[in-house]
């Protein structure tokens, strides 16, 4: 009975801990993919993901209007995905597309897939 | 006994006047200045999103492994402009039509004497993490070759002003970095940037070490 007793306690003790700490954010949690492009994607592309950013005049490939659903369209989602996680000589495109593999969790990569997708209006091929 | 007591006092401010508490006045001043209330002054660095932008000036907690002590002297008593679109450059943007561009980017109000800025410059570079194992090895190098690895392959002025090249403004301007920045932290930072700063936006890239020393020896000579 004292067993008992003692289980129970434990665990609302468990329960209130987990509470309070479970959703310690962490570099490792994932962020939303809009949260992500803005932090990342801007500084080239642009908030509206025109590829019209201060910085794109010194870029010597423009970067990727995200919102054209021409050039969105002819690339797939697995080359996307490349892109973003390992940089563009991964998919044969420009090093100044650099890897964020190391910042963003696969998942994240994938979210931003999803949400350049939402960006274009479009599928990909 | 008077007099003893007197050469006792004196004795004892002398020694009080001395380097050990330069430091000590430093982060007294640090404290006077409220720059804690723009610069977080104590690791560790945030870890997401919603913290950084709430990010106001760069952080100071590792300022001992970063800064050169003699550039931070300077600074503290006229700051001039490192981040062009500032601290957080998502911060000072505003679209105009389908372009962003930069708007109210805010200055670092510090404005101490010589001496001050001394004391508060001591008392930084008190201020330290660990630092990953590697070193910069600064000797000759062939900027030529730095330049076109940089520039043409990384396109590093994407995001940083070169002072040649120009650049972009989302990021640290290269103008004057070999002054401003311990070749050490810089080649600690190009390996991992996110082992100082788990969100910063510069994106971590597997480079060669010999490719790592170009860059530090470039952005190094660049005072």
């Amino acid at each position: 009975m004292k067993d008992i007793r003692i289980f129970k306690v434990t665990a609302v003790i468990a329960f209130v801990v987990a509470m309070f700490f479970g959703n310690v954010p962490s570099a490792d949690a994932a962020e939303k993919a809009a949260d992500n492009y803005k932090l990342y994607c801007v500084q080239c592309h642009g908030t509206a993901g025109t590829g019209k950013w201060v910085n794109a005049p010194y870029l010597a490939v423009a970067p990727r209007n995200h919102v054209s659903a021409k050039d969105m369209s002819a690339l797939s989602d697995d080359s996307v995905f490349k892109a973003i996680k390992s940089g563009g000589p991964a998919v044969g495109k420009s090093t100044q597309m650099p890897p964020f593999g190391g910042i963003l969790s696969d998942a994240e990569v994938s979210g931003l897939v999803k949400h350049l997708r939402a960006m274009c209006k479009c599928k990909g091929k | 006994m008077m007099k003893r007591l007197v050469f006792m006092s004196g004795l004892l401010f002398a020694v009080m006047l001395a380097s050990p508490v330069f430091a000590a006045d430093g982060k007294a001043l640090v404290g006077s200045n409220k720059c804690g209330s723009c610069h977080q002054m104590s690791g560790p660095a945030v870890t997401t999103i919603a913290e950084i932008m709430k990010r106001k000036a760069p952080d100071l907690f590792y300022s001992g492994n970063k800064f050169n002590k003699e550039w931070l002297v300077g600074y503290i008593q006229a700051p001039t402009t490192i981040r062009p679109a500032g601290t957080v450059y998502l911060n000072n943007i505003k679209v105009e039509g389908d372009t962003d561009v930069v708007a109210n980017v805010p200055k670092c109000a510090s404005k101490l004497s010589a001496g001050d800025a001394g004391a508060v410059a001591d008392y930084l570079m008190t201020l330290k993490e660990d630092m990953p194992t590697g070193t910069a090895k600064i000797g000759k190098f062939k900027k030529a070759k730095a330049k076109s690895f940089m520039f043409k392959g990384e396109a590093c002025n994407a995001c940083h002003v070169d002072p040649r090249k120009g650049g972009g403004i989302s990021c640290p301007t290269f103008e004057g970095i070999g002054t401003r920045l311990n070749p050490d932290w810089l080649y600690s930072f190009l390996k991992n940037p996110q082992h100082w700063d788990p969100k910063v936006w510069m994106a971590k890239r597997d480079f060669e070490e010999k490719d790592l020393q170009l860059m530090v020896n470039y952005l190094s000579s660049l005072k």
